[in-house]
Parts: structure tokens; sequence; C-alpha cells
């Protein structure tokens, strides 16, 4: 406080006040722009929230039995109990399967040859062709996995029966034979899997990477173009004064948003939360403060409201996608992508969010993503400081 | 309060005037363009110093410079003693200085209330909470805002709006206040309501003033004025020094046939107008009698009536002055053969006779009966009735908000009428097919053309929305350009053409398909005093010698002198329909004649005459404007009026009225009868 | 006045003659708009190329930290099957703590725990386990690469074991198995920029699709020019055709350049199916799409209402489209809005012709599809359109 005091040559509490509050009061009161900016970044999280999934589940498919014999109804039915396979029935004839699979119908189909069952007894290994629809890559490379790790047991309980006859040995003994390494797997964070549960807390990453610049350009370009920012130019408030009044609203409309979309990830979506809230709760707000300050550069740089919409897209939609580690993780990106997501703010957020909401750690694992978000707003800051001029040129 | 005044009117004297602003060798560019050059201005303390000159003149570069918020490439820029050349330097002086920079309201926030705006221009300035509060008090009862103090900005009217700006603009007692165009776009009455306000309220508190405006008959209200030009400052001085660069004499009168007359003026004489049917001429460097005898001469062999010679104003002498110094732009004037090309729709030869009251129903262009529109519970438009004879030249004159545009855009079929019936050319406009639409030419308010097009990509524009043909657009574009005088500019982008030109470019699109009848809203607003007189002289000859039949709005009280048949609308109403004469006529039958008169110490005599029950008193400078039925038994009134206060009396003249008296008169009589009833 | 009728002919040409000059003026509009351009031409180039080269969704070098604490051949043996392109070996770590503290920063993935006596006990035939622990923080990743190293240490195991049997792993030849064999069907490599670049051209075409139309018609709101057109002899339909004509042709060159320029020739996606149908398709789309920009239109009053009302409709539109999330991985009624937006069907009628070759009689029903909504949409805008002056 008593170092307020000493500022207050510089800084003056009433003159930022009186900034603060009428940006706020021309924000709630045009409805349009208020409404939009709480209704977008919650309907972008229930749209992401329930339409992204990465989850590979009720993959349409189709089977092709040349055998039609005990055994190989037996294999098929290891793919038609799978919850990852959801089965369209059988076919004769895989020409009637090509288009299914060119028309989205079908996203697999399994082809069990003639004599499958023969050859098995007989002890001879059998090939069984899986065609996989491969537009949606990493949709086809999952179900590759699943197609190999049921074809795996498959071999296995075959393998198991084939030896214990042939050496005449307890089944059990031929599987540690088959298999003396064993591999335990433990899923650290997310132990259920649940894909909402990692993608709901980096949607508050991206959505509060997209919004609060949005926002933040335009009012301040709105304020240019309609000519009332020579208020400002005219009046004896400091630039430092103006940028501290003018964005805050902005910030705590972010910050409230910032809130609405924890509740959501945590309520709606179930994610678990883990780490220190009063840790988070700053964290978010600093993180918040540097996205604003990008709509802050923004707009110094933008003349009109759409000029500034167009430029905030640009400089937050693809990073928000590609190089924040929402969809990918940083290290596999390629090496200019990765570079990128360096320059970048989500990067550190998304270190933050995760380590907040799924792994429990706080500050003295995540100090210097949180450093590092520090020295971003007072860099943003401080360009938007000394690109701002109470004198233009124009 | 008038004691206070009296002190310091009288304690002021202009010889032993302190500086508050001294600028020199001023130059302000963008990018490649000079908007001012090698300025220099100097504003005593107390002063109203007035800015003068059409859009582009360069009046908003330097206000904003002097204002601190703008840079600027070469001279000095003193405030207060401060040389303002950074950022830093200009925060000196911002505390002193109150600025409302142009564009009615714009730099208010429409969804903040009265109080609210006050408010936070106080805040921001520090003003302390019972300062505050005493002065908002004060300010809001003296512009009459203190009942809509919770009504959101974006809902006052334009004169309302105009009150606020000033009202945050002094809220913090500077000491010198900078406004900017402040009075753009006001009807006259809140123009005369804001001017006494402001004056009231600058002698009240040793306010220094610097204001700009582009209407020229305001310059009476300043002590001293720069005239500015394209940059260039063409006189400075008191306003009676710079109407003395150019001394001579306007005669006005009416001539028969008037085509001729004009065209046999021109050639002897730079400035002619037509204003309907009177014909104004200014004849430089001769005094009434020779002035007279001189026009007489040039028309020898024309019928002349009412010749009568007067004192010229400002707008002649800028415009001398431009001619002197070759600045009026050099394009062709009106092409010799008629407007509309060989081609023409049936040109239709106006006789007089046509311009009967008794003439045939079929003459009758635009028709409106009884026409209303409501947007929601407010009515724009409130049972309006008149008819527009053919080639005639129809004003509809008022204050922003009154209806006209709304009027307009029911008449050419952009809006629905709740009810009422408005007829074009014999047709209801609600059920108009493409014949005549083809046959009506719109220009809408800012001019509607493409920015980002060309001169010829706009002509071509709207020849091909017209269906033209190849053959013909090639035709129509050279008669665009012949006509609205812009060979030069053809391959310029709309938007950068300066006001005027882009205005008669408006017109050329707006008449490229040969059109009947013309719908023009506030075709003039913001262009010089020169282009302003080509383009009445292109809607003239189009009216006279094609039969064009013409239907404007305008706010400019001197415009509508140049039309056949006003009809003064008010709230959405028609409160008068006649003939800019016949108007005045009936104002001198009401109210009297128009006295002005010169005294030593004009706003105590103001005060006093206002007292003594006087109609329409009114400040002008330093002359008093004032209504009386008996102009003889007036003066002795007012001398004995003001001998009582010992205040002498220089000279009392009557002057003739104008439209705005015509206007501002008609207009406070409503406002008086509404108030009436409401009490 | 004695008007002769006009003849059809002269009609039709004088039709023409407007549509003509109206298409022009939004071209020469358009074109001199530099923020736009600048943003058109970003979009169809630069985002796409970034979208294709930036993301893969495959397990990628997963960084991966090893304790092994056994230090025999057979560690090093099975530690050193864990490598690229899948796996990428960062450092050794001593103790457990340390690994689990390596992945709360996120700096690794994966942490590969090898017991001790693990060589001891694989000769002995005795069982072990390996310990694996994966950062499923994305879990897509975290399942693929367990799934890999299930396959990994599943191989070595049995390869182990068979030899400790005596026998080479050739007794798997003669051994009842079932051998995989995939067949990737339009993309064999499984090359994500393909499916990368191909849908984030067609989720610009549909921005575009809104967004120009919109703007150009809110413009023309803005600087009042519109009344000027209210006023002369066009009709609704006049006004409204030459902007979805212009709009669309310039969409469509957009359009070109990427599919030729950064698609085929930096990515090298194959184009299966015919290109004609690909542009008919596209235009169909784009027509039908400017319906809904012309009714975003007819509610904003000015250019940046424009823009924040597009992004409210475009945001749900790629959601919903299935280009991220096909229709078999959303819940049900999530299905049921996917059917009311145009960009579904069209990216299953894109992706079809371009990566998988289908013809007309496979994606004839995503045609109907575009018809039906666009065509709602279409008739929705310029029936509010043509209301909006009265």
């Amino acid at each position: 406080m008593k170092r307020m005091m000493n500022m207050n040559r510089f800084i003056n509490i009433r003159r930022i006040w009186a900034v603060a509050s009428k940006e706020w009061l021309e924000i709630v009161r045009d409805r349009l722009f208020f409404a939009l900016s709480f209704i977008v970044p919650v309907v972008l999280m229930l749209l992401f929230g329930f339409g992204l999934s990465f989850d590979v589940e009720n993959l349409p498919f189709a089977i092709i039995d040349r055998d039609n014999s005990a055994l190989s109804r037996d294999y098929a039915f290891q793919y038609i109990n799978s919850r990852y396979f959801d089965f369209k029935g059988y076919a004769f004839d895989q020409r009637d399967l090509d288009p299914l699979l060119t028309d989205n119908k079908l996203r697999m189909f399994i082809v069990i040859p003639e004599h499958f069952q023969k050859q098995l007894l007989n002890g001879r290994p059998v090939t069984v062709q899986t065609h996989i629809d491969g537009t949606y890559p990493f949709r086809a490379n999952t179900a590759k996995g699943y197609v190999s790790a049921i074809n795996h047991s498959f071999s296995m309980s075959l393998m198991t029966g084939h030896f214990s006859k042939r050496y005449g040995l307890r089944p059990d003994n031929v599987q540690t034979i088959l298999q003396p390494v064993k591999l335990g797997v433990r899923y650290l964070y997310n132990q259920s899997l649940n894909s909402i549960w990692s993608v709901a807390p980096k949607l508050i990453m991206a959505i509060l990477l997209i919004s609060p610049p949005f926002l933040t350009a335009l009012g301040v370009v709105r304020e240019k173009e309609s000519g009332s920012i020579y208020n400002i130019y005219a009046s004896t408030v400091s630039r430092l004064e103006f940028l501290i009044g003018k964005l805050s609203p902005y910030v705590l409309i972010s910050s409230i948003n910032a809130v609405l979309l924890f509740v959501f990830a945590r309520f709606l979506y179930g994610a678990p939360f883990k780490g220190d809230l009063l840790f988070f709760a700053l964290a978010t707000v600093l993180y918040v403060i540097c996205t604003t300050g990008i709509g802050l550069v923004v707009s110094v740089f933008a003349k009109t409201q759409v000029a500034a919409m167009i430029v905030s897209a640009i400089v937050t939609v693809v990073p928000a996608a590609l190089y924040s580690g929402v969809i990918i993780p940083i290290p596999s990106l390629s090496e200019y992508a990765q570079v990128a997501a360096h320059l970048l703010p989500a990067m550190y957020y998304t270190q933050i969010v995760l380590g907040s909401f799924l792994k429990g750690v706080g500050l003295a694992a995540l100090w210097p993503d949180v450093l590092i978000l520090g020295i971003y707003a007072v860099i943003l800051f401080l360009a938007g400081y000394l690109l701002f001029t109470k004198r233009p040129r124009a | 309060m008038g004691c206070a005044a009296v002190v310091k009117e009288s304690g002021r004297s202009p010889k032993a005037a302190v500086s508050v602003a001294r600028i020199s060798g001023f130059v302000k560019k963008y990018r490649q363009n000079v908007a001012v050059r090698n300025l220099d201005l100097e504003i005593h303390a107390g002063e109203i110093y007035g800015l003068i000159g059409p859009d582009g003149a360069g009046k908003s570069s330097l206000i904003k410079a002097m204002a601190g918020v703008l840079s600027f490439d070469q001279g000095t820029v003193n405030l207060f003693g401060t040389n303002i050349d950074s950022e830093k330097s200009a925060e000196i002086v911002k505390p002193r200085i109150g600025f409302m920079p142009q564009g009615l309201g714009l730099n208010l926030y429409p969804n903040l209330s009265v109080e609210e705006n006050i408010n936070f221009f106080a805040s921001l300035r520090l003003v302390p909470a019972d300062e505050l509060a005493r002065r908002k008090q004060k300010l809001l009862s003296v512009t009459r805002l203190d009942r809509f103090k919770d009504r959101p900005m974006k809902n006052l009217s334009g004169g309302m709006k105009q009150k606020l700006g000033l009202v945050c603009t002094l809220i913090h007692e500077p000491e010198l206040i900078i406004l900017d165009e402040p009075t753009t776009g006001v009807d006259p009455v809140s123009r005369r309501d804001f001017w006494s306000i402001l004056t009231d309220l600058l002698r009240e508190q040793g306010i220094t003033a610097l204001i700009s405006t582009a209407y020229m008959d305001e310059a009476t209200r300043f002590h001293r004025m720069s005239l500015m030009f394209e940059g260039e400052v063409m006189a400075k001085g008191e306003p009676d020094d710079i109407l003395n660069l150019v001394p001579g004499t306007v005669v006005s009168l009416h001539a028969d046939p008037q085509a001729r007359a004009v065209s046999r003026l021109k050639e002897q004489f730079l400035q002619v107008e037509s204003l309907g049917s009177t014909l104004r001429v200014f004849v430089e460097n001769k005094l009434p009698n020779a002035a007279v005898q001189a026009v007489v001469a040039a028309l020898d062999g024309i019928g002349i009536k009412d010749i009568q010679p007067a004192a010229p104003e400002l707008e002649d002498v800028f415009v001398a002055l431009l001619h002197q110094r070759h600045l009026t732009d050099d394009a062709p004037d009106c092409p010799q053969d008629s407007l509309s090309g060989p081609a023409a729709l049936q040109p239709v030869t106006l006789k007089p006779e046509s311009l009967n009251p008794d003439a045939l129903e079929s003459d009758i262009a635009i028709k409106a009966e009884a026409l209303t529109k409501n947007f929601g519970d407010f009515c724009a438009v409130d049972k309006i009735s008149f008819c527009v004879r053919q080639g005639e030249i129809f004003g509809l004159l008022g204050a922003n908000g009154a209806g006209k545009t709304t009027a307009i855009k029911i008449l050419n079929g952009i809006l629905t009428p709740t009810s009422g019936y408005g007829q074009v050319a014999g047709v209801d406009m609600r059920c108009a097919g493409k014949d005549i639409k083809n046959r009506i030419g719109y220009m809408s308010q800012l001019f509607s053309l493409y920015q980002d097009l060309t001169v010829v990509e706009n002509i071509r524009l709207y020849s091909g929305i017209y269906g033209l043909s190849r053959r013909e657009t090639r035709e129509r574009i050279a008669w665009v350009i012949h006509m609205a005088g812009l060979s030069g500019y053809e391959k310029k982008l709309a938007g950068r053409l300066p006001m005027g030109v882009g205005q008669r470019l408006a017109l050329g699109c707006a008449l490229v398909h040969r059109p009947r009848i013309l719908f023009l809203d506030e075709p003039t607003s913001g262009v010089d005093p020169v282009g302003r007189r080509r383009f009445w002289d292109i809607l003239f000859k189009l009216s006279r010698e094609d039969g064009v039949t013409i239907m404007l709005t305008t706010h400019y009280m001197s415009e509508s002198e140049h039309c056949d048949r006003l009809a003064l609308m008010y709230a959405g109403r028609i409160v008068a329909d006649a003939s800019p004469l016949e108007m005045k006529e009936a104002l001198k039958n009401d109210a009297g004649h128009l006295l002005s008169v010169l005294t030593g110490q004009p706003l105590v005599a103001l005060k006093q005459l206002e007292k003594s029950g006087f109609d329409g008193v009114a400040l002008f400078s330093k002359r008093i404007h004032l209504l009386s039925k008996d102009p003889g038994a007036a003066e002795k009134t007012i001398r004995s009026v003001l001998g009582r206060g010992r205040i002498d009396v220089v000279d009392i003249a009557e002057r003739p009225l104008s439209m705005e008296d015509v206007f501002v008169y008609r207009v406070l009589e409503l406002e008086k009868g509404e108030k009436g009833l409401e009490a | 006045m004695n008007h002769s009728i006009p003849s059809v002919d002269h009609r039709v040409s004088v039709w023409c003659r407007k549509l003509y000059v109206l298409t022009i003026k939004e071209f020469l509009q358009l074109f001199r708009d530099i923020i736009l351009m600048v943003f058109i031409v970003y979009a169809f180039t630069l985002d796409i190329y970034l979208a294709g080269s930036g993301v893969s969704l495959q397990l990628n070098q997963a960084s991966t930290v090893v304790i092994d604490n056994d230090h025999s051949a057979a560690s090093r043996e099975l530690i050193h099957r864990f490598r690229p392109p899948y796996f990428h070996l960062d450092k050794e770590i001593a103790s457990g703590r340390k690994g689990i503290a390596q992945l709360d920063k996120g700096d690794e993935m994966m942490v590969l725990d090898i017991p001790p006596r693990f060589q001891e006990k694989l000769l002995n035939g005795e069982q072990t386990t390996v310990q694996m622990q994966v950062d499923t923080t994305n879990t897509v990743l975290g399942l693929l690469a367990t799934s890999y190293g299930e396959n990994i240490v599943g191989r070595f195991g049995l390869e182990a074991g068979l030899s400790r049997a005596g026998l080479s792993s050739d007794v798997l030849n003669t051994a009842p198995n079932i051998v995989d064999a995939h067949r990737i069907w339009f993309n064999p490599n499984q090359q994500d920029s393909w499916f990368m670049s191909v849908t984030e051209m067609l989720t610009i075409i549909s921005l575009f699709a809104i967004l120009l139309p919109a703007a150009a018609m809110a413009r023309e709101k803005e600087k009042g020019t519109v009344e000027q057109l209210l006023v002369s002899p066009l009709t609704p339909f006049q006004i409204m055709f030459p902007k979805v004509l212009a709009m669309t042709l310039v969409i469509l060159a957009g359009t070109a350049v990427s599919l030729f320029g950064v698609l085929e020739l930096i990515f090298h996606v194959p184009v299966q199916g015919s290109l004609a149908l690909f542009f008919a398709v596209t235009t169909l789309y784009i027509f039908t799409s400017a319906g809904i920009g012309l009714f975003i239109a007819t509610i904003a009053r000015n250019l940046a209402q424009v823009g924040m009302l597009t992004i409210l409709v475009f945001a749900p539109m790629i959601f919903l489209s299935g280009a991220w999330t096909p229709p078999e991985a959303m819940p049900v009624w999530m299905r049921f809005l996917m059917g009311l937006s145009p960009l579904h069907y069209f990216t299953d009628a894109c992706l079809g012709i371009l990566l998988k070759g289908a013809g007309m009689s496979i994606i004839w029903d995503s045609v109907a599809g575009i018809m039906v909504v666009g065509g709602a949409a279409f008739c929705l805008g310029l029936w509010r359109f043509t209301r909006q002056f009265d």
C-alpha cells in the first residue's frame, strides 16, 4: 500500500478505475459483445469436449469367412465381442465390401481364408488379411494395434494347446516358455485412459489462448475506430494507467471464463483435479494476462475491428491447435514446429494445466513454466506500452 | 453573473492580450500528402478563435496537433509557453486543455448514460467529488440536459449530443478549449442554442477557445479567425477585416428568361448563383449603385425585376479569394449542351404554366398523402402530404432526426410506409416495377459511392446496373466525366477524391440512366462553397433545361434558397410548405422585420434586449439580431432600453430575412407550443 | 410514356450485363481489400501447409528413460529394441523416483524399468516382468506406446523362450498361429499430412464460403451503398447472386491453388478420384453455404459483428463435420446434429473423391445431403435477405 502511495505520481488508482469501470459498462451494455464473450468459450468447450474424441471405439467392420468352420467362427467372435469393434455382418465377396469401405459404411473388414481351421489344426500358420480404411491415419493405426493384439492372444492360445499336445507339457509351462517376459504397464495420471480427462484441461488452455486476444483486440480497436480514443490521448491519463484500466475488464472476463471452463472440465467431464487450486488459479490469471497481452499487441497494429479479428485469428488459432501440445505432445512435433511451440506461451501453460489436473504437481515442478509465462507477460505489456502512443502520426 | 461578466469584458483589451498559443511554420504530412503547409497562428487569452474552411482544409490536423494528440512534421506549436514537440511536453499542458474531436458525439460512449459520460471525463481528470457535483449540476442546467441525466447517450438528439460533448470537455475547467467542428450536422436551432451557451460559459469563466467550422455563416461568432483552404491560410484577422479584403456588392434580382440571364452574367462576373427564381451576383470593387448599374448593363434586353444590392457575405469573399489565387478547380464549366444528352427519354421543356398551381394532375411527379412511418413506438414520419410538379426543385428542410431521410426513403421505395400513400410518376412505390425504378435516380447521404472503385469503375457499374449496353455505357461515361468535371480523376479511387468531386461523381452516377426524377439526400454536406455552387449549377440546368424533377433534403439553410419550393419538417411533420420567398413573407407578417443592432457592449445589450421582450434575439459576433413588426417603433424602444443601460448604439439597420431566421422562428414557436401543452 | 415491350433476347442480354458488371465489381472490391486478400492467400497456402506438416498423431520418437537394474546382455538387447521411429531412448537413470519426476515435469513420456536378475530368470525359464510407466495425459499416444511396447516385449520374450527350448524362431512357421497381414487402404504409408491438409483445406473453404458473402453484404450495408442498389431496378436475387458468384469463383481459385500447389506438390497427396467431380461438389457446397453467410449479413450491422457471428456458426460446423471425430465415435445426439452440418456431407464427399477415388455412385448421398441442408440454408438466407428491406 505504501509503495502504491509513492507510485501515485505515475499511477493514479482513480484514473485506472475510471477507465476500467467505463470499459466494463460499455462491454456489459453491448449485449452482443457481452454475450459472445461468454458464449463463445463455453460453446467451444462443449463442442470440443463432446465432439473431439480420440477414443477409437465402435469401429464398424465386417467379416468374410471363407472357411465357415467352428474355429473360424470362434476367431470371428474375438472381434465381434470386442468393444472396440462394431460388427456389421458377414459378407461373401470382397467386391461387395470395397465400396462400403469407400463410403464410410465400414472402417475395416477381415478376410478369414479357406482351410483356416484345417491348417491351424495341422499346426500350420494362417495369414489373415485385414483391410483398414487409412483415411484417418491415427485411427487406422490404432485399429491395427487392436487387430494385432487380438491375433496375438488367439495365436498364443492356439500355440499353447499345440505345444502342450506335442511335447506333453502342462499348458502353463508352455506359456512360460512362450512368454517368459511379461510387460507390466502402469498408466500414470489417467489410469482409466479416459480421453476426455486429458482433453478437457487442455481445452482450457486452447480456449484461453483464443478468446482473450480476440476480445481485447476488438475492444481496443473499437475505441480507435469510433474516435473516442481521443479522449484518452487528450487527457492526462498516462499510458500505463490507460493500459491497465482498459485491459483489466478483459482479464476479468477471461478469468470468469477460466472459472467456467474449470467447472466444465471438473464437473461436466469429470476430469480429476489433483493439484493445488490456489497455485492453479494464480497461474491461470498469469496466463490470461499473457494472452490478453497478445491482444494488446495486435490492437496496436490493427486499425479496424475486422483487421484485429483476422490478425488475432492467425496468431492464435493455428498455434492453439498445433503448437500447444493439445493434440500432439511437443516432442512429437517436427523441428520447426517445436521451435514455434517454444516461442508461444501455450505450451508452458499446457504443462501447468496437465500438472495441476492430472499429475498433481505444483510450483516445485512447474516453476520454470510459470517463470516463462511471467517473462512473456512482461514482454508483451512492455511492447504494448512502448508501441502505444498518445501522440500518433496519423 | 451579469456583473462579473461586465468586469471581465471591459477588463479585456485586445491590445494587451496574453498569447495562449503560438504556432509558426506548421507543416503536417500524411505520407506523401501535405495536409497543412507553413501555417502561423496566434491565439490570445480570452478570445474565441475560429478556423473556417471546407473539408480537407487541414483544420483537423492543426487542431489535433494543438491538442497534443497528433505529431507533426515541421514548425513549432507553443501552448502556455510550453513547446509541444513530444508526448512528454504535450502531457504538461494537457491539464489546461479541453479537446472535443470531430464527429457529432463520436468521442462519447453511446451505451453510457449522460451522467456516466460526464463522470468518466471527470474522473479521468481527477475532479474532486464535491467539485464534480457542483459543476455537473451547473453545466447540466445551463445546457438543459438535467432532465436526461439517465438517458443513454445514443438516444440523445444531435443537438443534445453536442451539448453533452461540450459539458464533458468543460468538466475539468480547462483554460483553453479546442473544439473540432462542433456544429457540423446540427440543426440551426440547436446551433444557435449551442453558440449562446458556449459564449456565456466562456465569458463567465474567462476560457479561451479555438473552434473550427465548415459553416461560413458562423464566422460572425468569432473574435478573430483564419480562413483555410487546402492546407493554407487564405486570410486571417477579425471577421470584418476579412470581409473588407474583397470589397464589392451582392446584387440580387429576378430575371426572365432566367437561364439566358445566368449565362450572360457568367461572361462578366465570376460569382453568379441561382437561388430558385432569384439570381445572385457578386460584383467586386463596386459600391451598391454602381454594382446595380453594372448588372443591368450586362442584362440588356432581358426582363429584370426586384433588383437589390446588399453587402457581401463571408462565403462570397471566400470564393472571390479562391478565384484570385486560381484555386478553384479548373474543370470545364457545365457543358452547354443538354445535360441528359441527345438521346434523353422524352425531354420535357418546362413551360412557365407548369409551375401554375392549377396545372394538370399528370404534371405531378411526386405525391405524398398522409405518409406515415413508425419504427416501433417512434414515429419518424407523421402523416405528411405534399406534391412535387415535374421539373420543380423541391426541398425538405429540417433538423437531424426530423424525418427527412425517412420520407425520401419511403418515396424511392427503400422503406415501406406504415400507412398513407406515396406516388412517384403516378405509381405507388410499394408496387413499383422496374420501369419506374429505371426512371428515378437517388443519391443517398454520404454519397454512397463504392470507395474502393475508381471513378470510371463506379460509372460503369451504375451503367450496368441500369442495363445500359456497352455502347451507351461508353457514351455515358464520357458524358458524366464531362458534366461533373472529372477529367484527370478517371483512375482515382472514389474514396480518395476531394469531397466536392466525390459529390459530383455521385450525382453523375445517379444520372447515368437519365432519370426523370432525382432524389438527393443531404447532397452537399461538408462540401466547400465553390463545389456547392457548381453542384447547384448542374441541378439548376437539369431542372430548367431537361425538366428533371428534383427532390432533396438539406439542413443548410442557405442552400434551401435554391429550391423552387420548400417543406419545413419538424418532428416528423411538415409545418410549412411554400416557396422560400413566400415563407419569408409569411414570417414578416407573423413576426416582423429583422433588425441588426451594433453596440459597444453586445453581451450586456443582449441580456437587456432579451428582457424587454423582443422576438428572436440572438448574437452574431458583435451584432444583435431581433425581429419586430414595426421597425421604426422598435428602433426607438431599442435606443431607449439601451440608453437606460448606458450602452452606446453604433448602428441599427434592417436586414433581409434568411431561411435560417424562418426555420429558427418556426421551430422555436412549435417548441414553445409543445412546452405549453406539457405544462 | 410509350414503352415497347422489350424482346426476350434483349431482356436476357440486359440480365447478363447486370450480372457481369456486378460480379466484376465484387472482384475489384475484394482484390482491393488488402487485409482480406492477405488472409485469403495465407489461409489457402501457408495455413494448409502448417496444418499438414506440423501435425502427426502417430507415436513419433516417444522419449523414454530406462532404469536398467540388470545390466546384462539380455536387458541391453531388450532396451535396444525400443528404438525410432516409435521410441527414442533418452537416457538411463538410477531410480524410479527420478523417472516419475521426469514424467511430472513433462520432459519424458515413458519409463522402462528392467528388474534385477532379468537375464538369469530368462535363462532359468522363470517368468519375469518388465515395468513400463506411461504418461497418459495424452491417451492416444499413451495407448499407442503401450501397444508397441507390448509387441516388442512379446516378440523378445517369444524369441528368448524358443531359443532356451533349443528351437529356432522358424518353429513358428510350423506352429499354428495367425499371421497379421494388414492392408491399409487409401493411405498405405499412413501419411498424416494427407488427411490433415485435405481436412484443413475443406475447413478453409467452408470458412470463406460463409465469411466472404457475409462480409461483402455487410460492407454494402455499412457504407450505405446497398440503398443505391435497392433503388435501382435490381431484384434482391440480382443483388445477391453476383456476390455469391464472385466469392465462389475466388474460393474455387484458392482451392485450386492449395490443391495443386500445396496438397499435390508438397504433400504428394494422390488425387484418386475425378477432379471435375471434386470441383463440381465444391462449387455446389460453396454456393449453398453462402446462404448461411447471407443470413448472418441480415443480422449483423457491421463487419465486426459479421466476424463474431461467423465464428459462432463456424466453430460448431467444424466439430460436427466428422473430420476430427467420425460419427461412430460420437454420442448419438451429436450424430443427429452432424446431419445438420453441411460441412459433414462435404467432408465425406471430398475425402471420398480425393483420397478414396469415390465416384458419384458412392458419394451421391453426401451430395444429396449438401443439396438438402445447404439448399435449405440458401433459401433461408435468400428469404431473410429479401425480407430485411421491408
